[in-house]
């Protein structure tokens, strides 16, 4: 350094480095809090509360204000609805990634981005209403019941995937080096051959980053899913039953339950629960590039 | 990896899957499917959007968007919602860009590789995925039962920042990194410091993505619902007017409002006021990506003479 009597430029260049950093750090702090704070409250209902963690995950029997926590019905209408909803989205995205990776014309994708745009803009709260008084009601007229139910939850999650699936697909897809693509052409492959069997094959470990960001958005999303389930807190028997989800069932039950009651214990044992499920979806992704790296 | 995938064709594999034609077949086939696949989702988008429109036109009226919400009779309007929708964006934005942007620039201009890099980018990963609900219970237990706010348009808008930090990081990194290294390296040939061309020369060249990029991030803290209803509350202050500046107060939004009136079902036309709130809301998303576009387009042209 020549800075023996540090020249104001000199000054200004660490003390911006001190506040980037600074900035960058209470992203660190933002994430410990929350697991911190998250792991203590949503583990009361065991320690403090004495409930067992096994009645918690295996029991299906949930009726908050009376003290019965079996949180089953609404991990397994989670899992379902996230299912279902990665069956139909991830499919139906990864091949819209495919379309605008290899097959649209400029002015065609031109067109299209915006609309996808548009779709990741639309509010949970508003598919959930636009679930709720289009969808709903057909899947009642189609199967002759109440229509609100898994079924519905899955196609509405599926809807709200997609745009994750699409665009993180189509980056996968456009990473793979062109050399292979005329590679395949020079030995006679035609587009879809090379397609389904060098594109898709050398992308695969970013195509599976595109699904599993595509679960963590539908095992986290709530109001889209809490207006459309019917919640019903009981063990699925059906796609086309009320069910109940484990986001929904947080957001309806949080407003009976009394503050440091061990019901709203329960409630955030499921939300500890939710995010753990996240970010276990986040080191999965990391091993996912790791593998390709 | 190359050679790996490509012997997977082989002129064997290609001929005894079938003959010339009917591989062109299958290739016509899928071609069309996927079209078919692409068009669906557009033509699906548009149906939803129509729908909307056409169902949520008859509720709106002056009254509406400017008006009080009724307790229990038909007729309320969702004036203090909306409002209260802009000010938690604001408020938001207000907490989210300075930082966002501070470590976007860090991250992509100034930490080299290193421990405190990937660590910084595991947090922005995993505070990315947190889901909305999850963030507004932790919202709940640190601004409403920890603080004691009771529920706040700051609060909201405080657990807000926490959900959209790492979508604004990512935006300012993609922004700078879509300057081409010979800006940095005039400016610093020129013999400007980091921070000076960081400032100067990068910063200035990418105001147009990133403004675009704070906008359809905006777009998104604007339908935020399932973080608010127990941070900012679920029901709109009257302190002396329902447009109520003081962050201290309950403030629900628009997007919140949806939920709550069917929920409550208090008010006859609970169904006619989702309508025109989900069309409201569908307006502004609309209307923030055509700003974004618009806006990007035209700082870009004007900071940097090229579109």
């Amino acid at each position: 350094m020549v800075g023996v009597r540090a020249s104001k430029a000199h000054r200004d260049e660490r003390l911006a480095v001190a506040v980037l950093a600074t900035c960058s750090g209470i992203f660190i702090f933002a994430i410990a809090m929350i697991l911190g704070f998250l792991a203590f409250t949503g583990t009361r209902l065991f320690f403090h509360d004495r409930v067992s963690p096994f009645v918690f995950l295996f029991s299906s029997n949930w009726d908050g204000l009376s003290g019965n926590f079996g949180a089953l019905p609404f991990i397994v209408g989670s899992l379902i609805a996230t299912g279902f909803a990665i069956l139909i989205g991830g499919p139906l995205g990864v091949a819209i990634g495919v379309f605008f990776s290899e097959l649209a014309p400029k002015r065609v994708a031109d067109a299209m981005k915006p609309a996808i745009e548009v779709l990741v803009g639309i509010p949970s709260i508003v598919y959930g209403w636009l679930g709720l008084t289009l969808l709903v009601p057909l899947i009642g007229s189609i199967f002759h019941t109440g229509g609100d139910g898994l079924l519905a939850a899955g196609i509405v999650l599926s809807v709200m995937i997609l745009p994750t699936v699409i665009s993180l697909s189509e980056d996968a897809l456009r990473v793979v080096p062109n050399s292979l693509r005329e590679g395949s052409a020079a030995l006679g492959a035609t587009r879809w051959e090379t397609i389904s069997r060098v594109l898709i094959p050398s992308a695969r470990s970013g195509l599976a980053v595109a699904i599993i960001l595509g679960i963590a958005r539908a095992i986290g999303e709530t109001l889209a899913v809490q207006l459309v389930l019917g919640n019903a807190p009981v063990l699925v028997t059906s796609l086309l039953r009320p069910a109940s989800a484990m986001t929904s069932e947080i957001v309806m039950d949080m407003a009976d339950a009394p503050d440091g009651s061990a019901f709203q214990h329960a409630l955030f044992s499921m939300a500890l629960l939710l995010l753990l499920i996240s970010m276990a979806l986040i080191v999965l992704i990391r091993l996912a590039l790791r593998k390709r790296a | 990896m190359a050679q790996a995938v490509l012997t997977a064709i082989t002129p064997e594999t290609l001929s005894n899957s079938s003959n010339a034609r009917s591989r062109r077949a299958v290739d016509r086939f899928a071609t069309a499917m996927l079209w078919l696949a692409a068009g669906a989702v557009v033509g699906m988008l548009v149906l939803l959007i129509v729908y909307l429109f056409v169902k949520g036109a008859s509720a709106i009226s002056w009254n509406f968007l400017v008006g009080f919400p009724s307790a229990a009779n038909a007729g309320g309007g969702v004036g203090p919602e909306i409002f209260n929708s802009f000010y938690i964006l604001f408020l938001t934005l207000f907490f989210t860009v300075p930082v966002a942007v501070c470590a976007g620039m860090y991250l992509q201009e100034y930490a080299g590789p290193g421990r405190f890099r990937d660590l910084i980018q595991f947090s922005a990963e995993s505070l990315a995925t947190v889901p909305s609900i999850v963030m507004g219970l932790f919202g709940l237990l640190i601004f409403v039962q920890t603080f004691h706010w009771h529920f706040t348009a700051l609060g909201g808008a405080l657990t807000l920042t926490l959900l959209n930090l790492p979508a604004m990081m990512r935006v300012t990194q993609e922004a700078l990194a879509g300057v081409p290294g010979t800006y940095r390296e005039a400016s610093m040939g020129l013999g400007a410091t980091k921070w000076q061309t960081v400032v100067k020369a990068i910063l200035p060249s990418a105001i147009g993505p990133l403004t675009t990029g704070v906008v359809l991030v905006s777009g998104r803290i604007f339908g935020e619902t399932a973080a608010l209803i127990y941070t900012a509350g679920a029901s709109v202050s009257y302190g002396k007017s329902a447009y109520d500046l003081n962050p201290f107060h309950t403030a629900e939004t628009l997007a919140v409002h949806i939920y709550s009136i069917h929920r409550e079902g208090l008010v006859p036309d609970a169904d006619a006021i989702a309508n025109g709130s989900s069309l409201v809301l569908l307006v502004m998303v609309l209307a923030f990506n055509a700003v974004a576009r618009i806006l990007g387009r035209a700082l870009t042209l004007r900071l940097t003479g090229k579109a």
